[in-house]
């Protein structure tokens, strides 16, 4: 059980990193987009 | 703001949610598979979808590049393009994860099932089709042939992945039979697979726009330059 | 219609003379299945193979030999034409169907031609003993169709690229790979007697073929003049 806990932390502290990381682009992409427009 | 650019705000909290609870519940909502190797079940929810957006990726890659050959809109190209490197990345994802999964499961991590073999050839196409778009030096040129390319990899991939498995049957009848199909799955886990199939595809289809939006003014900025 | 039929057999024609002359696809087609075909009977031969594993080996052994063979010659008939500076004429006088079938029937017989050497060869040197022969020789010609109308597509493809011949495997080989298993399948089927096996394949083979003639009709125009 506790293993189970252990991986699933895990799982969700890369997928949480990955999704900032993404976010962080997507913000980043759209000022540009705003300056290029 | 515009009522889209509302909408794309939101979305992206909408996907951590709801991944975040996928992964929640691939682990303690859906119960661990009979006749699997303890939790390795639970592999299942992450290894499907990857193979699932690998494949939807190639079909995105190959209708931009018919509708390229027929627009010759640089957007259409860089939709090629972009489609085929996620499919790379997910095709990658989903051999690992596939191979650690027939790891647990069998012991070893290869072994040409239908199933393993299909991806392998999706992994070679991608290669090709970024070799050949390495090696053209004009982009009209480099987004016709890999255009070219990518139709006629997908004429060719109804042949693997249908008749090549009911001819491989006879060829090694003690193959390892794929139990995912077989299975008769939990209905939680069903649900869980289906709600991780639809987060992956949420994930895919973002990165799928911001790297178009990227790669569009990428090319745009070249072209000033030039 | 007969006009471009006369066309199609005059750039076959050419193409043969001008290979003739020179002599570096037969070359390169020759060396590599002699040399490969010495190597693997000095050291195999035929008595170091079980029984049982005969027929699959062999089988395997034989189209993996043809296949590398045309991939060390089959690009020739487009890269000569760009190398030479003669494709700028061949483009403006000829309709790109006749190209196309003449650079294909070019690219066939190079192809039969090997197989006719190459295939007694194999069987004197490997005890390479096939049951059903008809089988087997039309698993041979419509194996030897298919992959002459996907290398030729391929050739199309590469001709104007920069790393031509390393690039002509990467992008023909994905492509190949169910034709190839099909048919190592079909062949395996005639050295054990299976009429049905060799049936399977000769359907898979045929409508591979049929689609790729399609396609390659459909998409070597725009190739042709990128």
């Amino acid at each position: 059980m506790n293993d189970l806990l252990g991986i699933m932390l895990v799982t969700l502290i890369i997928w949480v990193g990955l999704f900032s990381y993404v976010y962080r682009l997507d913000r980043k992409v759209r000022r540009l987009q705003m300056e290029d427009l | 703001m515009s009522s889209r650019l509302r909408v794309s705000v939101v979305l992206p909290w909408l996907l951590l949610l709801w991944m975040s609870l996928i992964i929640w519940a691939a682990f303690f909502y859906a119960p661990a598979a009979a006749g699997f190797q303890g939790q390795s079940s639970r592999i299942v929810f992450f290894h499907v979808p990857t193979a699932w957006v690998a494949t939807l990726a190639f079909l995105v890659s190959c209708i931009a590049s018919i509708r390229y050959l027929r627009t010759r809109d640089v957007k259409d190209d860089i939709r090629a393009e972009t489609a085929s490197s996620l499919g790379l990345l997910f095709a990658v994802l989903a051999t690992v994860t596939g191979s650690i999964f027939a790891r647990i499961m069998w012991g070893s991590f290869w072994n040409w099932d239908p199933r393993e073999t299909s991806i392998t050839f999706l992994l070679l196409i991608y290669a090709a089709y970024f070799a050949l778009r390495a090696a053209v030096a004009d982009p009209e040129r480099r987004a016709t042939l890999a255009a070219v390319y990518s139709i006629l990899a997908f004429v060719t991939v109804p042949f693997l992945v249908f008749v090549v498995p009911r001819i491989y049957w006879s060829l090694h009848p003690d193959t390892i039979i794929n139990t995912q199909a077989k299975i008769k799955m939990d209905s939680r886990m069903f649900q869980v697979l289906m709600g991780s199939l639809a987060g992956f595809t949420g994930l895919a289809a973002w990165l799928y726009t911001i790297r178009c939006r990227v790669e569009s003014i990428r090319r745009r900025r070249q072209q000033e330059v030039l | 219609m007969l006009r471009s039929l006369v066309e199609t057999g005059a750039v076959f024609a050419k193409d043969l003379r001008t290979e003739f002359r020179t002599r570096v696809a037969l070359n390169a087609l020759g060396l590599f299945a002699v040399t490969t075909l010495a190597a693997v009977s000095y050291t195999i031969g035929p008595y170091r193979i079980t029984e049982g594993d005969r027929p699959f080996l062999l089988a395997a052994l034989l189209w993996i030999v043809i296949f590398f063979a045309a991939m060390a010659g089959l690009d020739r008939s487009f890269v000569k034409e760009e190398d030479s500076h003669t494709a700028p004429l061949l483009r403006l006088s000829a309709n790109p169907l006749v190209v196309w079938g003449g650079k294909f029937l070019f690219n066939l017989a190079l192809l039969y031609g090997l197989m006719a050497i190459l295939v007694p060869l194999y069987c004197v040197l490997m005890g390479f003993r096939v049951v059903l022969i008809a089988g087997f020789l039309l698993v041979l010609i419509t194996g030897g169709y298919t992959l002459a109308v996907t290398t030729t597509m391929v050739a199309a493809i590469i001709a104007r690229a920069m790393t031509r011949g390393a690039l002509f495997s990467v992008l023909s080989l994905p492509l190949l790979l169910p034709l190839l298993i099909f048919l190592i399948q079909g062949t395996r089927a005639a050295v054990e007697g299976s009429a049905d096996g060799i049936a399977d394949t000769l359907r898979a083979v045929v409508s591979l073929g049929g689609i790729m003639t399609v396609v390659s009709v459909v998409l070597f125009p725009v190739v042709w003049h990128e």
